[in-house]
């Protein structure tokens, strides 16, 4: 029976795992994503998950044990963080290129040296380029809800990549919130189970993955299988609220964008902070709105060229770096190369906040919806790269 | 002609097909042909990357691979789907070369035996990196040029075996292609096991060791038989010596290839003293648990 409570991110997470029946669970702790695999350790202890929970010695093997078992045609649910995600990284260009639709957490943390144990968004972004899809979320609904979906997007023959659920360590994972957990029957309905068409590894059936010789051919199928995906996930998204009455927009969400001048771009879980700033500010009469990034893989191009014409500002919050890059954060050098081809394009502003884990303030979010109305006003963009927490707000952090 | 439809039709009937991207004289071919003939059609094979893999390639039977920093992973992913799919009919063998499991997956082979899982985990040693062209790894024995060694290498040859048996696996045994019933023998025997097993088989590789392709069985037999690459096996902690044949010097070995041709009176009396004093270990310890 679908039933609704307090739950941590973490722990929605396992149950995301639960309902969409995961078989097999290679997985390797470390903080912030320990109790993803610690619930669905007990899960099955319980007897109440049917998996198979491999506790590996590190995620190099994590993550190659997952290949192995979707080769080998089970569903892989796996979860890992920062340096466990750095580690893994070797592994993690097996299965997009494989085309195996293996289903990750990334519970988002800052790299060493220069971060701690709280979230930023380099650990997942550095896996930007190797074929992942990447869905960002903002609560512990939206983690269970998302990895169920994940199955769905990653394990349709349009598209058969491996999907990566990634959110916030502490603020999403430690944080409890309410969430309803759907009923099993209801999942399975939506969820069928998993069988792989392009090739199979029983001796009975035994298919090799063609062998394609030509690189460029085999590497431009992946490029357009992220292009079907777009449809894919928006398709998978409209299935699932109609369903389970919840729904996220797909890739882009649009959040109070009527009738405003500029907006905020937000990932992860500061777009909570993000949306009451936002409405306090519309109160107030500022003409401010805020867009969601949930699909930052791959990214929504074609959506935000036809969101770009309506605002004439937009401030890209970037809780990450790229040192010594063309300019500013990652998702905002995504952002500029989607708008660049539109002849009438809003003025792009950059912000660094939120790095190493430190909380994004109201405040600091209050000051950079200032800083975009302000380069709507004066036609310009005064500072296009602003390290928001160097700025004094006269805030006691 | 006639000897081509002979070899035609051998390889219609066997497990790998004929030609392969190996050098010639290489030990592979060989050892994956003998191993697939004993263990049969349900298997599924996983290996690491290079030279292990040019010849596993051509196995008609389910295999994939990686590279090799991925030895005996995936192979405990398909375990788990297996299991999950109720499979157990199905034998898993996980292959990697000496470089992999002597280095790089070390500690993945480690951690697979100490979770037990049940597979044949596989090392083909030709001791040293010889996909990349010859380069010296962690089982390289003591003396051998390579390319990184060109002076001779200084230090012995890591005794995976005996480290992987201190796991308290239930088998591990050695091999080599020059022995055959041997072999197969213990693959069966392997495959009737429950739980982690490992064997260990020396592959020829008259490229990286310098010799006349035409003499490779030669000369892993003279390895056997000088005691340089004894025959054993381990079941639950008890040392067998399955070969004990009448031990020929050293230099027989040594100086049938061209990767020792360096070595000094005084290296080659050292390595003919390390080699007794095995020999004389693995005899008096025959029959007896070795494991601490």
């Amino acid at each position: 029976m679908s039933f609704t409570r307090m739950m941590e991110g973490n722990e929605a997470a396992a149950w995301g795992a639960r309902l969409s029946r995961a078989e097999v669970v290679p997985a390797y702790p470390i903080t912030p994503q320990t109790e993803v695999i610690s619930h669905i350790a007990t899960f099955i202890a319980e007897g109440k998950m049917k998996a198979q929970y491999i506790k590996v010695e590190g995620e190099h093997t994590a993550m190659a044990a997952a290949v192995g078992a979707s080769v080998a045609g089970a569903r892989v649910f796996t979860a890992s963080a920062s340096q466990g995600i750095a580690y893994m990284e070797e592994a993690l260009w097996m299965p997009p290129g494989r085309r195996l639709p293996i289903v990750m957490c990334m519970v988002n943390r800052a790299l060493a040296p220069i971060g701690g144990l709280r979230p930023d968004h380099n650990d997942s972004l550095m896996q930007r380029d190797n074929g992942w899809i990447q869905l960002y979320c903002e609560n512990s609904q939206e983690v269970l809800d998302t990895i169920i979906m994940a199955y769905r997007i990653g394990e349709d023959r349009r598209v058969y990549l491996p999907v990566a659920s990634c959110y916030d360590g502490y603020f999403v994972s430690a944080t409890a919130t309410p969430t309803t957990v759907p009923d099993q029957v209801e999942v399975d309905e939506f969820l069928p189970p998993y069988v792989h068409e392009m090739y199979s590894l029983m001796p009975e059936t035994y298919r090799p993955r063609p062998f394609e010789m030509n690189i460029a051919k085999a590497r431009y199928e992946v490029q357009q299988a992220h292009e079907r995906a777009k449809v894919v996930i928006e398709e998978v998204d409209v299935e699932y609220s109609k369903r389970f009455s919840r729904g996220y927009d797909g890739l882009l969400e649009e959040y109070a964008c009527d009738d405003v001048d500029a907006v905020l771009m937000t990932m992860g879980s500061m777009t909570g902070t993000a949306r009451d700033v936002v409405d306090e500010m519309q109160a107030s009469g500022k003409r401010i709105g805020l867009l969601k990034l949930r699909g930052f893989r791959p990214f929504p191009t074609e959506e935000l060229q036809g969101l770009a014409k309506r605002f004439h500002a937009i401030g890209v919050v970037d809780r990450n770096t790229s040192y010594g890059s063309a300019g500013g954060g990652i998702v905002s050098m995504e952002v500029a190369r989607a708008l660049y081809p539109l002849e009438d394009r809003p003025l792009l502003l950059n912000f660094h906040v939120g790095l190493g884990g430190s909380d994004v303030t109201m405040r600091q979010i209050g000051y950079m919806a200032d800083k975009t109305l302000e380069a709507v006003e004066t036609g310009r963009v005064e500072k296009a790269v602003d390290w928001v927490e160097l700025v004094d707000l006269g805030e006691v952090m | 002609m006639e000897i081509n439809r002979q070899f035609d039709e051998y390889y219609e009937n066997s497990y790998i097909q004929g030609g392969t991207a190996c050098c010639p004289g290489c030990g592979g071919p060989l050892f994956w042909r003998m191993t697939l003939e004993a263990l049969g059609p349900k298997t599924i094979i996983y290996g690491d990357g290079p030279c292990a893999y040019c010849a596993i390639r051509n196995i008609k039977l389910p295999n994939f691979g990686i590279h090799f920093s991925f030895v005996a992973d995936g192979s405990t992913g398909i375990l788990a789907a297996l299991a999950a799919k109720g499979r157990e009919d199905i034998t898993v063998v996980s292959s990697g070369g000496d470089g992999a499991i002597g280095d790089i997956s070390f500690g993945k082979v480690s951690a697979a035996a100490e979770r037990n899982e049940n597979m044949i985990q596989i090392c083909v040693d030709n001791e040293a990196y010889m996909n990349t062209g010859i380069q010296k790894s962690g089982l390289t024995p003591f003396g051998a040029w390579t390319t990184t060694t060109p002076l001779g290498k200084e230090t012995p040859k890591k005794e995976i075996p005996l480290i992987i048996a201190q796991h308290r696996v239930p088998y591990v045994a050695t091999t080599s292609v020059a022995y055959p019933r041997d072999l197969q023998a213990k693959l069966k025997k392997a495959s009737g096991i429950q739980g982690f097993k490992y064997l260990h088989t020396v592959i020829p590789c008259p490229t990286g060791w310098r010799f006349d392709p035409a003499k490779s069985v030669e000369v892993v037999r003279l390895g056997v038989e000088t005691w340089v690459w004894p025959l054993y096996e381990i079941e639950g902690g008890v040392l067998r010596v399955t070969l004990k044949p009448k031990q020929r010097p050293v230099e027989d070995y040594l100086k049938a290839q061209n990767r020792f041709r360096h070595l000094s009176d005084d290296q080659i009396k050292f390595i003919q003293s390390e080699t007794d004093t095995r020999r004389q270990r693995l005899l008096e310890n025959d029959g007896k648990r070795i494991i601490l």
